[in-house]
């Protein structure tokens, strides 16, 4: 049952981040050594030697378990890469999280990694299998970029309300992310700026996108009951669901691209697994997959913070912000702090890890007591979706 | 087979676009003044060939051939009609060839009349910009099938003659021509000796309409005057140009649409020598066309701007976005695919009756898996689908500044939704809507590592058809 607990309930008791940048001047595996280094500062008491295995996500910047052993010098240990779209590093932890749920290791670390900027190109190019040549030859925004028309059809929801909703996720985000010394992008961006940025894809223009960057995330996991004897403030794992989409919504009709499906079912389970009943009222804070502008304003509603066809509403309310009553995307989000795939699910992670300890600073969610984290990868109709609640206490 | 020899059913594919005016400077087209018919980016002789075949050909028994004439193949050495074969979904055991040059429309008539062939006269056409006969080219298809419900034929002459009047070498674009001066009078000469010799053997001195395709104009001047044409030929020329291998059967595709059953008809084609046809119009002529008729086609056609064209035609570099060419299709796939890649064949689930597109094993609305023996399957081809949700995009690597990109879903006949990603075509990006109606044509997606990469876009609606 997907909605069961695990064996042994777990706990994160470090993680770390690197700055998500253009880093002309590291490596992947530099980035990788960073994050791990950043993490175990935190616990003098533990080296990479002491962790029994490890997993590493990246989309595409490596091949095997070599993406960590290498660069670390790790001997004699296990290391699992996995891949799964843009929610890489949400399946990292995950798997590992399992390594230590069902007893056969006691210290895991999960990381991911990403390193974008080596490319001649901004966006994302994936390297896919040959084919018939039937495909759209989509690019990430213009895939999101269905959801708005979809979204303001079904809910009668005008242009320029739509734009002025898209604007508000860029124009928080960002806010956010100002705050954040980690973040891509540092600077405040305006709502005027925003809408008059370069168009991309549909209604979306570069600053409705995610930043392309790199980046590399860390996070050592351990048995909750072992938890306190790493540090005095462990994060609590309460839920967690993923879910791998049929890619049904393009192969047959019935979808119509005014939500996830995948991201619907992957919340309930992980609430339930949480006991969480009412996620709008229950909820600290979330970290959500805002890739582009109108994912946010469609996952507001598939996590339950928002109801159908309100999200829109609620985000030009100030629901979401900072000092609103669910702050969402506190790190600056994809839009903001990056995107470097493979690290993101482990950044979102890192930022409700943060939350949770009290240890945000200028971005601190008071009494912040209960997180989300949801990260999705593929397009809509055809996508993947984890999510996770996470507790600072069990 | 027919007991005669004839045209069972015709035609015409006219590309939806107009050059008018081809000034450099801007200035605009000169009243009155010649235009040319213009091929999409994303068409070539074989979708062209495709579009004008679809509708009468399905029907091609075994053991006969389907031929594309054309000047300008996509492949060099691969043979264009085969993948015109399969987008038909073709008997195995029809054959399928090409005919190259100027003068292979003609042939490819006289196939159909004589040996039953169903064929395709294609043709892209360009020259250098500003080229003094820019204008006077364009590009058509026409597509016949044999039989005599359309027209039988009474008598036909041809006539060799080798004279150099518009070659090109492998690799080059744009033929190089001879003093049009020099070859019109060789031409002329061919042409009133077959066509005099095909009236004597049809036993007539008159015709009730004559139609003229000739690779030079001036020869096509002369012989119309020559035979008495009444010009309508002429008509349609000027606002086509002349559609190299395309132009006999799209002259007579618009004959046909507004010939009476039981009228004369001479056909002259003077390329390379000359093919005279001397038909009797059918009586089953009205309803013996397969689309829409030529002038129907002509009356709806966009306006180009000479800017465009060039882009479209690769004769101006425009520089594109920072973005990896799209990916070239690879051969096995392709095959294993074909009936979805050429003929938009999704699968029919046996439990539910759902669509699944691209075809799988498992039905993607019910999950149940289908007998791998003998999938069920449905041709989505011919029917209209409604837009779901739409794109632009601006990022495209496609020779314009963006395009529309829709998921729509197929109308079902007692059958659950079959969906499509496609990219919209021949429309304005910005007038695709959710809710609007469209209908699959075969197009080049793109062509990367000397591979064109054919599938089917989908495009409005109301300008397939005349239907409400």
């Amino acid at each position: 049952m997907t909605t069961s607990r695990m064996a042994h309930d777990v706990a994160i008791v470090a993680m770390g981040c690197t700055p998500f940048r253009d880093h002309w001047n590291s490596s992947a595996d530099d980035l990788v050594v960073d994050a791990v280094d950043d993490c175990l500062k935190s616990l003098p008491g533990l080296s990479v030697g002491d962790i029994d295995a490890f997993w590493v996500g990246t989309q595409g910047t490596g091949l095997s378990g070599q993406v960590l052993a290498r660069p670390l010098r790790l001997v004699g240990k296990p290391v699992t890469r996995v891949e799964n779209y843009c929610a890489t590093g949400s399946e990292a932890f995950r798997n590992a999280v399992f390594g230590v749920a069902s007893g056969a290791y006691d210290v895991v670390m999960a990381t991911g990694v990403e390193k974008l900027k080596d490319s001649s190109q901004s966006g994302l190019s994936a390297v896919l299998p040959p084919s018939d040549g039937t495909d759209i030859d989509w690019t990430a925004p213009a895939g999101f970029s269905l959801l708005g028309p979809a979204y303001q059809a079904a809910y009668g929801v005008g242009d320029r309300d739509m734009r002025s909703a898209l604007t508000r996720v860029a124009v928080k985000n960002h806010a956010n992310g100002a705050l954040n010394e980690r973040a891509q992008f540092r600077r405040p961006v305006t709502a005027e700026a925003v809408e008059s940025a370069p168009r991309i894809a549909g209604q979306l223009g570069v600053l409705d996108c995610s930043g392309v960057s790199d980046g590399a995330a860390a996070a050592v996991i351990v048995r909750a009951e072992d938890a306190f004897d790493y540090t005095d403030k462990p994060v609590f794992l309460r839920g967690m669901s993923f879910v791998a989409g049929s890619g049904a919504g393009l192969a047959t009709g019935g979808y119509d691209f005014t939500t996830f499906p995948e991201v619907v079912a992957a919340a309930e389970q992980a609430y339930t697994q949480a006991g969480v009943t009412d996620p709008a009222t229950e909820i600290s804070l979330a970290e959500v997959h805002d890739c582009f502008t109108p994912t946010e304003v469609v996952l507001m509603e598939d996590l339950g913070f928002s109801e159908r066809g309100k999200a829109w509403r609620d985000i030009l309310d100030g629901r979401y912000d900072l000092d609103g009553a669910l702050p969402v995307n506190t790190d600056g989000g994809l839009k903001s702090f990056g995107h470097p795939i493979g690290a993101t699910g482990l950044r979102m992670m890192f930022e409700c890890f943060t939350q949770l300890r009290g240890e945000a600073g200028a971005r601190q969610v008071p009494d912040a007591e209960l997180a989300v984290v949801q990260n999705l990868g593929g397009q809509p109709g055809s996508s993947v979706a984890f999510v996770a609640v996470l507790g600072s206490e069990l | 087979m027919p007991e005669q020899n004839g045209i069972g059913a015709y035609a015409a594919y006219l590309p939806a676009y107009v050059l008018a005016g081809n000034s450099l400077d801007g200035a605009g087209p000169r009243a009155g003044g010649p235009a040319r018919s213009v091929a999409a980016f994303d068409e070539d002789t074989v979708t062209m060939a495709v579009e004008a075949l679809r509708g009468i050909a399905a029907d091609t028994p075994a053991g006969h051939q389907i031929l594309l004439a054309t000047t300008n193949a996509p492949y060099e050495g691969k043979t264009s009609a085969g993948i015109v074969h399969e987008a038909l979904g073709l008997d195995p055991g029809v054959a399928a060839a090409d005919l190259r040059g100027h003068r292979a429309g003609a042939t490819a008539l006289d196939l159909v009349i004589r040996a039953g062939a169903a064929v395709a006269l294609s043709d892209v056409r360009t020259t250098r910009p500003g080229a003094p006969d820019e204008l006077a080219q364009g590009d058509a298809a026409a597509a016949f099938t044999a039989g005599d419900a359309a027209a039988v034929l009474l008598s036909r002459a041809g006539r060799t003659t080798e004279v150099l009047d518009r070659w090109r070498l492998s690799g080059e674009r744009h033929d190089h021509v001879w003093d049009e001066r020099f070859t019109a009078e060789i031409l002329v000469a061919s042409a009133k000796e077959a066509a005099h010799r095909a009236l004597a053997d049809a036993g007539l001195d008159t015709v009730d309409h004559v139609v003229v395709a000739s690779s030079n104009a001036r020869a096509a001047a002369a012989l119309r005057r020559t035979f008495g044409g009444s010009g309508e030929d002429a008509e349609i020329e000027r606002l086509t140009g002349y559609t190299g291998a395309a132009h006999p059967g799209l002259l007579l595709a618009a004959t046909l649409d507004v010939a009476l059953p039981g009228q004369t008809v001479l056909l002259l084609s003077a390329a390379e020598g000359a093919d005279a046809f001397v038909l009797r119009v059918g009586g089953g002529v009205r309803t013996a066309r397969g689309g829409r008729s030529v002038r129907d086609q002509l009356a709806d056609r966009e306006n180009l701007s000479y800017g465009r064209y060039l882009r479209w035609r690769g004769l101006l570099d425009v520089q594109g976005p920072a973005r990896p060419a799209a990916p070239s299709p690879a051969a096995p796939p392709m095959h294993r695919r074909a009936a979805w890649k050429y003929r938009l064949e999704g699968a029919l689930c046996d439990a539910c009756g759902g669509i699944t597109t691209p075809p799988g094993r498992v039905c993607a609305s019910c999950g149940i898996a289908g007998d791998a023996g003998a999938p069920g399957k449905v041709s989505l081809r011919d029917r209209v689908a409604t837009v779901v949700s739409v794109t632009r995009d601006r990022l495209t690597t496609m020779p314009e500044a963006e395009v529309a990109i829709v998921v729509a879903d197929f109308e079902a006949d007692g059958t659950r939704g079959g969906r499509l990603s496609a990219y919209a075509t021949d429309v304005a990006p910005e007038a695709v809507v959710v809710g609007m109606k469209m209908r699959p044509t075969f197009r080049r997606l793109w062509t990367t590592d000397a591979i064109h990469n054919y599938f089917w876009k989908l495009r409005p609606w109301e300008a397939t058809t005349n239907d409400d």
